[in-house]
């Protein structure tokens, strides 16, 4: 497949880097020689100095006939003209990352399409989502839905009250409600066998219907996990503004920046009962008078990722607050998470995973790529004759560290052992490791 | 100072004057009135003295100030106030020209306190003219921009500026012009209506072109000397009530409702909801202390007292039955809705709803604030952040006017009215209400309280600013230094 990057920003870098361990044709476009230079060297892609908005240049890199057109220049309308002058030089397929809530409004997907964009992305707008879930659903760490809800999967931090504490798999009951589809224990992701079993601190990540939440909720030893109510911000990015109004109905937000004029600016994009407080995040005093004692999250969003890292560590010093910390620097993920920040939220990895998402064969409706976990979730549409539909899932021989999560028939969720029967036209999740999900592809 | 440009503006003004004078004059030939000759001689003089000051003017530049604007603005009033004394001078109606101007500068600023003890007995031609009065003052600086400007090649925008300090003016077209004529329009329908609705609940055909003329423009002439309360009608009331109150909304919003459709602009608007919750709030209020303190039953008690509370708040000043009688509380209260007013860009004076909420936003902000010191505490009008020089604007408006009212009460108690009297006839010269405390008239009153009325009257007109501005030495300071 060709996919043609233009801009080698950050989250264009990232993509590439990503889709260059794929074996798929990438060509890199950016007017700065520089930032290509040290691509080139260390990747397998092709990288073109040139204009994305010019026209001879676009022709140059090969526009007509590639697969995928993606425009991540920092520069909204340039991205917009971009994919429009691909899309009329013959690209397949076009995405444009745009910083413009209004654009993302589904009345408007068929005038961009129209326009030649077939797909927008918003990272700040993804990443708030990102908070939004995470905080909503406060002793969840991780959430995903899949065919509109009907089935979900959860990462769910695991401590001493579990019930399941140190018992091997095949001694629980049989008809559990749920399956456990992976396990993260310190860095390592485990696809659980029978005799594995849950130890104290584990990330487990639960696939169930949705009715059986609060049984999961209720055995992880979590019932007593309070409800979000009050939630400090610190640093007033585009991220916290589309997140406080995502959340402001539900929970009081308070925003902390410590630029007057960005605070008056945040004024007039916000809904009014939002406050913001012009001010240091890291002032203690501050903290303490805004009332982060009475906070059950606290979510830090400045530029820099170890201010953010380190006030979420400090934060739980007042109470025993959730934290969510933006940190782009890939690097530090790891660091964050071994940490204990319940939120590690990445622009980068938000984008390129939703572009990834677009690149898979049209089937596949939903793939994530976990922060926490080096592996995949994807929903597969089984079609006609798939081989998964000849035999049972036992049978199935599915390659080592890929499990089936659960699968969604008409409107209902259903979790699958060993001795379901896929139907074609059924929804199935799949969790798997590394970057298998093209592998997985031919099964169905 | 571009003096050749605004002579050149009020002469033709004067000429606008000249003809509404003739058209009285027609009227009174019309109904074989006795001031037939009074208006043939006032349009006569007015159209000598336009004409004279037009030939001053003549060659006057192509450019027109901010200074210009505020001027023009000022003297205008002043002028149409004096030329507007004609008629009652020489018709002999009244006799002395401290009363005239008086009751000329109580028409164009929409006040509505008359000096004329019997107004059943004046000929109809001069109750037209009184009316109209109003109902020129009321359109005020959109007539100006409308019919004025655009001769000269003026867009205007000075001017509009000027009445609309403190709250952010809303474009309903780019070119102020366009906008000016529909509203024109509008006012225009709507008195026509008013006049429709009048004749259909009884009143003879002269008296609903007067009593429309008035309401529209929130002005509060009558052609009786009770007022409204001398037709003991309840239709006739609450049609009136309608009028005010549609004559207290912004001429735009309704503009953008009407014509472009725009309804939601108007239901939306902030400024709309306080003037709705202001009226229903003191409805309420004295609706509630009608029927518990004077045992009145609820029906009649919710007529009088919203036809009260819309009188006073939009500032017409028309009153309804038995309004006499009522306790003096009552007259507190209504007194407080008359430092509030209609809305914005509407013909009632005094403060405005706007300004009003954005002060008591002010406030819940400024507590909040001695709570959380550091927080950035916006003020939202419309959903939109007010900039906070603004807010200062319209926080020293507020201020100013307050003042204001407590200085011509002062004025007034030395001139020698007593107490509430004096406040009341403060109140209500300064928000051109032009309804005193019940048992009061202006006539017979000193001289002095008089010229103290008619420049608080002219000040409450103009926004405060405008009148002030011109009286402070920097605005007649050279080339703006």
């Amino acid at each position: 497949m060709k996919i043609i990057i233009a801009g080698a920003g950050a989250v264009g870098t990232h993509l590439a880097k990503l889709l260059a361990g794929e074996q798929q044709d990438i060509v890199l476009i950016d007017e700065s020689a520089e930032k290509l230079s040290k691509l080139e060297s260390n990747f397998d892609l092709l990288t073109v100095e040139a204009k994305p908005t010019s026209l001879a240049d676009l022709k140059s890199a090969g526009v007509n006939g590639a697969d995928l057109f993606v425009a991540v220049t920092p520069d909204e309308s340039r991205n917009v003209t971009a994919c429009i002058l691909a899309h009329s030089l013959g690209a397949r397929k076009t995405v444009a990352r745009i910083d413009n809530y209004e654009y993302l409004q589904p009345k408007n997907r068929e005038f961009f399409r129209g326009l030649g964009v077939d797909a927008l992305i918003y990272p700040e707008m993804l990443a708030a989502k990102e908070i939004a879930d995470c905080l909503r659903k406060s002793w969840i760490r991780q959430w995903w839905e899949f065919a509109g809800g009907a089935l979900v999967m959860m990462g769910v931090k695991v401590r001493a009250g579990c019930q399941m504490l140190g018992i091997p798999f095949m001694e629980l009951k049989k008809d559990e409600p749920y399956h456990i589809v992976a396990i993260k224990r310190g860095s390592e992701t485990i696809i659980p066998k029978g005799s594995d079993c849950v130890m104290e601190n584990d990330l487990v990540f639960f696939m169930a219907a949705r009715s059986s939440i609060e049984y999961i909720r209720r055995i992880t030893g979590k019932a007593g996990y309070p409800k979000i109510k009050n939630v400090l911000i610190m640093g007033g990015s585009r991220i916290a503004v589309n997140a406080a109004r995502l959340m402001h109905e539900e929970m009081t937000v308070k925003i902390i920046e410590s630029d007057r004029a960005r605070c008056e600016w945040l004024t007039e994009l916000l809904p009014s009962d939002v406050m913001v407080i012009h001010g240091d995040g890291r002032d203690r005093e501050l903290l303490l008078s805004e009332g982060i004692d009475s906070a059950q999250a606290f979510v830090a969003l400045t530029d820099n990722a170890e201010t953010n890292i380190l006030t979420c560590v400090a934060s739980r010093q007042f109470a025993p607050v959730k934290t969510v910390a933006e940190v782009e620097n890939i690097d530090f993920i790891s660091m964050a998470e071994s940490l204990d920040i319940a939120g590690v939220i990445n622009k980068k990895k938000l984008a390129a995973s939703t572009i990834y998402q677009m690149l898979l064969d049209a089937d596949v409706n939903n793939v994530k790529s976990l922060t926490f976990a080096d592996a995949d979730v994807a929903e597969f549409t089984v079609s006609e004759k798939a081989r998964v539909t000849k035999c049972l899932v036992k049978d199935l021989d599915l390659p080592q560290g890929a499990t089936i999560g659960g699968l969604v028939r008409g409107k209902e969720g259903m979790l699958v052992g060993g001795s379901t029967q896929i139907l074609p036209g059924d929804h199935v999740v799949v969790f798997c490791l590394g970057s298998m999900i093209k592998k997985l592809e031919k099964y169905f | 100072m571009h003096i050749k440009t605004i002579l050149r503006i009020l002469g033709s003004l004067l000429m606008l004057l000249a003809v509404i004078m003739a058209g009285c004059a027609a009227v009174a030939l019309f109904f074989g009135g006795t001031d037939f000759f009074a208006f043939l001689a006032s349009a006569l003089i007015t159209v000598l003295l336009g004409l004279w000051l037009l030939y001053f003017g003549k060659g006057g530049e192509k450019q027109y100030s901010r200074r210009d604007s505020y001027l023009t603005i000022t003297l205008s009033w002043m002028l149409f106030a004096l030329v507007g004394t004609l008629p009652f001078l020489i018709s002999g109606l009244i006799t002395n020209f401290t009363d005239a101007f008086f009751e000329s500068m109580s028409g164009f600023t929409t006040t509505g306190c008359t000096v004329i003890g019997d107004t059943e007995a004046i000929p109809r031609a001069t109750l037209l003219w009184r009316c109209m009065s109003q109902w020129l003052g009321g359109l005020g600086i959109v007539f100006f921009t409308v019919a004025v400007l655009p001769m000269f090649g003026f867009s205007g925008v000075q001017l509009f500026a000027a009445e609309a300090t403190g709250y952010a003016k809303m474009k309903a077209n780019p070119r102020v012009a366009v906008s000016a004529r529909w509203i024109l329009t509008v006012y225009v329908s709507l008195t026509i209506l008013c006049t429709i609705a009048l004749w259909l609940c009884g009143m003879h055909p002269f008296e609903a072109i007067c009593h429309s003329l008035t309401t529209i423009s929130t002005g509060g002439f009558s052609t009786r000397n009770e007022s409204i309360a001398s037709f003991h009608s309840i239709p006739m009331e609450w049609v009136l009530v309608l009028f005010m109150f549609v004559g207290g909304i912004n001429y735009t919003l309704i503009y953008l409702a009407v014509v472009k459709g725009k309804v939601r602009d108007l239901l939306r608007s902030s400024e709309f909801h306080w003037y709705l919750f202001i009226v229903f709030i003191f409805t309420a209020i004295i609706t509630g202390g009608l029927v518990h303190r004077e045992d009145r039953d609820f029906i009649t008690a919710v007529s009088d007292a919203i036809f009260m509370v819309v009188s006073t708040q939009t500032t017409t000043g028309f009153a309804c039955t038995n309004y006499s009688t009522w306790p003096s509380w009552v007259w507190m209260i209504l007194g407080f809705s008359m430092y509030f007013g209609a809305m914005g860009g509407s013909s009632s004076g005094a403060m405005k709803s706007s300004r009003i909420a954005i002060f008591a936003k002010s406030i819940a902000a400024e507590f909040r604030r001695i709570l959380h010191p550091n927080a950035v505490l916006p003020v939202r009008m419309n959903g939109m952040v007010i900039p906070s020089s603004t807010r200062t604007t319209v926080l020293t408006f507020v201020c100013l006017y307050v003042l204001l009212v407590l200085f011509g009460w002062l004025l007034f108690i030395i001139c020698g009215m007593d107490f509430p009297n004096a406040y009341g006839m403060s109140l209500c010269c300064l928000g051109n209400v032009g309804i005193i405390v019940p048992g009061t008239s202006c006539v017979g009153l000193p001289l002095t309280v008089k010229w103290v009325s008619c420049f608080l009257m002219l000040v409450g007109r103009l926004e405060l600013y405008s009148v002030l501005l011109v009286l402070t030495p920097t605005f007649w300071r050279e080339g703006n230094f």
